[in-house]
């Protein structure tokens, strides 16, 4: 047990997913199936024994609300333990005032509450397993001002390009953190993942709101960096950001590979997520399905490859569904054939006969939407 | 209770020998069913879904995993302000000694403490090893209509095999005149399903005096109903449509779980109205390998599936290896059919392991094969 409380941050209003961010904010996103990308950082949490969690919502709060519930299904203790769930009081959705930092200002009452000296900030936007326990104790023993995670990748050319990365010195000290141009394949990508002091942290808070009230989190640590020790900690295994419509897609579909997904799971290491009691998937007589990660309550008559498929769906005969994400409760009816689309939830294509995109643009189908 | 004035008690003792080594370890109704479940979800989510929120759960043969497993209430919303799944083992009193259960009346009988502290007028008496959807409220309902002292649910059978069961014999009215048990020469097809209502103050009395009777089984088949019979109660019988089924042997429940694959299925597990919930485990979804081959079957989350599999059910965390074959066959959880190898109708017991290109049960056995040991494989 650690002596830090958690922060799940929204995504800032620079970061925008076309089509499924109209509905939710990414935390809410389904993934691989049977999750929702917040389910990861939280799990991640109650893992590294932090039990007391506060989940800031920018915009559009009730899928996330919904799937949250009351936290039990993270397994931190129901008394002593707590996810709490904070909203920002006076912004718009797209009021440039709305920034993480003036949330915690309306909420700094419930910050300076928590009584635990640490306080770990982690985005509700990324997939990565990360044991926040070591994060703190190598934060700790640095005697670091901030320690922020980073993943080292090799595309940033053509991949993170809505992340912030990192400068580093040698000794890992983080000279700055400036959005990634592109202009590089090998970056340091700032995993948006904060350890400080609480005090610090409050402090930091007054001074961006001193300094300018569109100031971000990571605007006031990217000034910090001139005085301050920031330090960076190397993250490594699986790690994406879903931060625009492609990398939603790939992180989906590079996890269909079962090798690929033990980057990422570890039974040591549960991923916990809201049970819908939906029974098994059926597969009937004509099924056929490969390279695919299938959730509960489906029916499936049709074939499916390279997919991934979200809970309650039915696919139909001779219906084909081909490097897609299906979310939850769609229909795919008889003879359709889907390839390289993200349908959105309660979907029915029915009527037509093939949506098909290019693999390098998928496609998306708007909840809800009868095709 | 507020709602209904309604307590159900499930009788959870029983260990289903006939299922030999499944239930070596664990009572019958802690055998798991359906992909996910186990059968005693079955009684305690109806309990849940008919708004009943006290249910005692009476256990008595190896109950430690059972009396953990429903300890937790919450699984089925049990857990509500004024709910709870109270577990019921024999236990020692300051008045009498420490005595097992020595009949289904007597599992009642020896918890009325613990049922006149609720003081409800009607106490639901079920099976725990039972698989059926049935809301419980109509039965009262029912109850309540015809005035009844007792009423009890039954189920149409063929006549063939009304011998096997508890056969009740009602008027036009539905009301019981007579019971026989597992009769030679039934004259009805309506067989008992084990499901009791009784007006609480009335089957207290007939408690209270079963216990000193020293000719009793304190058995609610054998004894309870006859007495009532006999003293002239209203005896109701509520009539039950739908799928219900008791698995008593390893074919009945290889059966069961294969009705899961008929598509003309009365047991929808699909229905989001009547959901039957259970342990939420947390595993991985469904992984289906490049190579797979899935038909006809019912499977769960965490199972990983590289092979080839056909007319089965795959139960929680199993995994079929790259050219292993799983035809007609039930793989309860954590089961690994390693590479190559081949089970052909069989039931495979919870995390057996399968070695490499084994071959396990027939195409053509008269019986199913109950796997429940490790098999070892060849190279």
């Amino acid at each position: 047990m650690y002596d830090a409380f958690g922060i799940i941050n929204p995504s800032s209003r620079q970061i925008w997913v076309e089509g499924l961010e109209d509905y939710r904010s990414i935390g809410a996103f389904s993934f691989l199936g049977r999750y929702r990308i917040i389910d990861f950082p939280i799990s991640n949490m109650s893992n590294s024994g932090i039990d007391r969690i506060q989940v800031y919502i920018r915009r559009k709060p009730r899928s996330l609300t919904d799937h949250l519930g009351t936290g039990r299904h993270y397994n931190i203790n129901s008394k002593r333990g707590r996810l709490q769930v904070l909203f920002s009081d006076h912004h718009q959705e797209h009021d440039i005032y709305n920034t993480d930092i003036s949330s915690y200002a309306d909420n700094l009452e419930s910050i300076e509450l928590m009584h635990h000296p640490y306080v770990v900030i982690a985005p509700s936007y990324m997939v990565c397993r990360i044991d926040y326990a070591q994060l703190i104790q190598t934060h700790i023993d640095s005697g670091a001002d901030i320690t922020l995670a980073y993943h080292t990748v090799d595309n940033a050319k053509e991949a993170f390009l809505s992340c912030n990365t990192l400068e580093l010195n040698r000794q890992k000290g983080v000279l700055g953190i400036e959005p990634n141009h592109g202009n590089a394949k090998v970056r340091n990508i700032f995993m948006d993942t904060y350890v400080m002091k609480k005090e610090y942290f409050i402090d930091l808070v007054k001074k961006a709101q001193s300094l300018s009230s569109m100031y971000t989190l990571s605007d006031i640590v990217n000034l910090a960096c001139r005085e301050a020790d920031v330090r960076g900690f190397a993250h490594h295994g699986f790690f994406a950001s879903i931060t625009d419509f492609k990398s939603y897609y790939d992180a989906n579909l590079e996890l269909i590979d079962f090798k690929s997904a033990m980057n990422l799971f570890d039974d040591e290491w549960p991923f916990y997520t809201k049970t819908n009691d939906s029974c098994p998937t059926k597969y009937y007589e004509t099924a056929a399905v490969t390279s695919s990660v299938i959730s509960n309550g489906c029916l499936i008559e049709g074939s499916i490859e390279n997919s991934v498929i979200g809970r309650g769906c039915v696919i139909k005969k001779g219906a084909v569904v081909k490097n897609s994400i299906i979310l939850s409760g769609t229909i795919i009816g008889e003879d359709v054939h889907v390839e390289n689309q993200i349908v959105d939830k309660m979907a029915k294509l029915i009527r037509v006969k093939e949506i098909i995109a290019d693999p390098e643009n998928p496609g998306y189908i708007r909840r809800g939407d009868t095709i | 209770m507020k709602q209904n004035n309604m307590l159900a008690m499930i009788l959870a003792g029983g260990r289903g020998s006939r299922l030999h080594d499944l239930t070596n370890k664990v009572a019958k109704p802690a055998v798991s069913y359906g992909g996910k479940y186990r059968i005693i979800d079955f009684p305690l989510s109806n309990c849940a879904n008919s708004g009943i929120d006290v249910v005692g759960v009476l256990t008595q043969y190896e109950s430690v995993l059972l009396n953990s497993y429903v300890a937790a209430g919450r699984r089925w919303g049990l857990d509500a302000k004024d709910s709870g799944v109270f577990v019921l083992p024999p236990r020692e009193k300051a008045d009498a000694n420490l005595n097992v259960y020595r009949g289904t009346a007597d599992a009642i009988s020896q918890n009325i403490d613990f049922i006149d502290e609720y003081s409800p007028e009607y106490v639901l008496v079920l099976s725990g090893d039972h698989i059926y959807k049935m809301n419980y409220a109509n039965m009262l309902k029912e109850h309540k209509a015809c005035n009844a002292d007792a009423s009890i649910a039954v189920i149409e059978v063929p006549l063939k095999e009304a011998s096997r069961f508890g056969i009740m014999n009602a008027d036009e009215n539905g009301r019981i005149y007579e019971f026989e048990e597992k009769p030679e020469h039934p004259k009805s097809r309506l067989a008992s399903m084990g499901i009791y209502i009784f007006n609480w103050k009335m089957l207290r009395k007939m408690l209270v005096a079963d216990i000193k009777n020293p000719e009793s089984h304190h058995d609610f088949g054998k004894d309870i109903i006859p007495a009532m019979l006999n003293d002239q109660k209203n005896l109701h019988a509520y009539n039950f449509k739908g799928y219900w089924k008791d698995v008593g042997t390893i074919d009945s429940l290889w059966e069961a779980n294969m009705d899961l694959l008929d598509a003309n299925n009365e047991l929808d597990l699909n229905d989001s109205t009547w959901k039957i919930y259970t342990e939420d485990v947390t595993t991985l979804p469904q992984y289906i390998g490049a190579d797979a081959s899935i038909r006809n079957s019912f499977i769960t989350q965490g199972c990983l599936i590289e092979g080839e599999v056909q007319k089965s059910v795959l139960f929680t965390g199993t995994t079929v290896n790259v050219g292993a074959k799983v035809i007609d066959s039930v793989l309860m959880p954590g089961v690994v059919v390693e590479e190559g190898a081949v089970v052909q109708r069989a039931l495979v017991a919870d995390g057996v392991r399968i070695g490499k290109n084994a071959v396990v049960g027939s195409a053509d056995s008269e019986n199913i094969e109950l796997v429940a040991k490790r098999v070892k494989g060849e190279d």
